[in-house]
């Protein structure tokens, strides 16, 4: 018998209605905020970003590949969780691009480029990449202000004596961060129109869509404490059970 | 010059920030959400079902290959489709990715489709997935939980999909030709055949022995499974579809094999 309350498939049916018009409501709210997401106004950006990718240099323009919207994920890279000489990429930004593949050929076919950048050498990027067995684009920013501009990464003096991440003063940022902005070109011009940190991140991970729908729900005590890059669950495993 | 409003940076921080308070309140409904849901009553399941999959015939509970949850996606692929759905596929292409993370955290993703076994491994196999998909072929599993319907509901003045009636004759009068048809045309079968078969996502908890029903969702219930609308809805021109989900709004769809002929 199970310690969960049970009942039947009509007392289930009740519950499941009452539960079902709450999430109408909350769904016609996501729609509301996608709708004031593309009223925000688009700022454009004068700046000249070059970036190192697997065809060579590319400014923010070249990125958008002939599409009219550009998706960047700031992934942290050489700094971040569990991460060591051996597994440069950050746990949590390797979980997320976990779901950068499926969406990639649908977002592409709908006139949207998705990419992800980080502050470290294309080649270092290359091998994680290949270790992950992943196919999204990678750029490299290094040596651009970029990430640092959109909020992602934090210079020393930032990190000493406090900045902005996540549209809120921190008095002593980490030298990167999590987040995804997102941009527009039109007329030969590039637009930034949005930016999402930390939790606004989380609302990208289908894994958390999916375990809001499951009997235990997130089942953590802390969101990280059970994950892993998805190559090492099986030596985490044995780890814990030795 | 865009026509969409431009502004300093400036002006866009004050109505960002204001839109983050409302995106953190979306968020926390969420969290309550998802409270709300593990705590549905839990129904016990004593009928048994049973499901060809890649290591032969399996019962529901053997689907939760030796974990504690399991998650069904009711793929639409009924016996006669040739191919499964375009929507249903790009969705699975999003649970691919991330079906470890789940399997390493106590809960087993599968997909489950009428469609004999052999249909969905070629299929499974044209797309390049890893998710288990079990075929319910012949059992009642699809019917009970809201995703299949017979002929004569097809016909009736309201099948039950997605808790409410749907009334399917207007949508199936007008689908001979227009979308519906489009859409049946893709997966190699005809208007009526297709719309048997719906999309839905169902979860079950299995517990000394015992296993339980815990939650369903259909419909626009799976719209935040489906792992490009997130995206979309943070890109400058959003979903950019004539109406949200209407079946307007997917036509752009394609398998992920398909759109370089599109």
């Amino acid at each position: 018998m199970s310690n969960h309350r049970t009942g039947t498939r009509e007392d289930w049916l009740a519950a499941r209605l009452e539960l079902l018009e709450a999430e109408k409501h909350h769904m016609r709210k996501g729609d509301d905020l996608a709708r004031r997401r593309q009223d925000l106004p688009w700022v454009p950006i004068e700046k000249e970003y070059v970036f190192e990718t697997d065809n060579g240099k590319k400014t923010l323009a070249q990125l958008f590949e002939g599409r009219s919207q550009l998706l960047v994920y700031h992934f942290m890279f050489g700094f971040g969780y569990r991460v060591d000489e051996q597994n440069p990429g950050c746990t949590g930004c390797s979980f997320v691009a976990d779901h950068f593949d499926g969406a990639v050929p649908h977002l592409n076919g709908h006139d949207v480029t998705l990419v992800a950048e980080s502050i470290a050498p294309l080649e270092e990027l290359h091998a994680y990449k290949e270790r992950m067995g992943w196919r999204f684009p990678w750029i490299s920013s290094l040596g651009s202000d970029f990430k640092y501009d959109f909020g992602a990464a934090f210079t020393e003096e930032q990190q000493r004596n406090g900045a902005d991440y996540n549209f809120r003063h921190v008095d002593q940022p980490e030298p990167q961060r999590e987040g995804m902005s997102a941009f527009a070109l039109k007329d030969g011009v590039v637009h930034h129109t949005y930016s999402t940190y930390d939790r606004g991140v989380e609302q990208l991970m289908g894994t958390y869509r999916m375990l809001d729908l499951a009997p235990l729900g997130r089942n953590e005590e802390a969101p990280a404490d059970w994950w892993h890059r998805h190559d090492e669950y099986e030596t985490a495993q044995e780890e814990a059970t030795r | 010059m865009t026509n969409h409003r431009t502004g300093t940076r400036e002006e866009w921080l004050v109505a960002r920030v204001e839109l983050l308070e409302a995106e953190k309140d979306l968020t926390r409904r969420s969290d309550e959400l998802a409270r709300r849901r593990q705590e549905l009553p839990w129904v016990r399941i004593d009928k048994q079902y049973r499901f060809e999959t890649e290591e032969g015939s399996a019962s529901l509970a053997d689907l939760f290959e030796g974990r504690s949850q399991l998650l069904v996606y009711h793929f639409m692929f009924g016996p006669e489709y040739e191919a499964g759905c375009p929507s249903c596929s790009s969705i699975a292409d999003g649970f691919d990715g991330f079906v470890v993370h789940l399997a390493n955290h106590d809960v087993t993703l599968c997909a489950i489709s009428r469609a004999p076994l052999e249909k969905l491994q070629a299929y499974k196999r044209r797309m390049g997935w890893s998710f288990p998909w079990a075929s319910s072929y012949g059992s009642d599993f699809n019917y009970d939980f809201g995703v299949t319907f017979t002929a004569e509901q097809q016909q009736s003045e309201g099948l039950e999909y997605n808790f409410g009636a749907l009334d399917m004759r207007p949508a199936l009068e007008a689908g001979k030709e227009g979308p519906i048809a489009e859409f049946a045309d893709r997966v190699g079968t005809d208007w009526a055949t297709y719309t048997r078969e719906f999309w839905g996502l169902s979860a079950f908890a299995l517990e000394d022995g015992d296993l339980y029903h815990t939650y369903s969702s259909y419909s626009r219930g799976i719209d935040d499974l489906w792992g490009m609308y997130q995206w979309l809805d943070r890109a400058p021109r959003g979903r950019n579809e004539p109406e949200i989900h209407a079946p307007l709004s997917q036509r752009w769809i394609r398998r992920h094999d398909e759109y370089d002929a599109a």
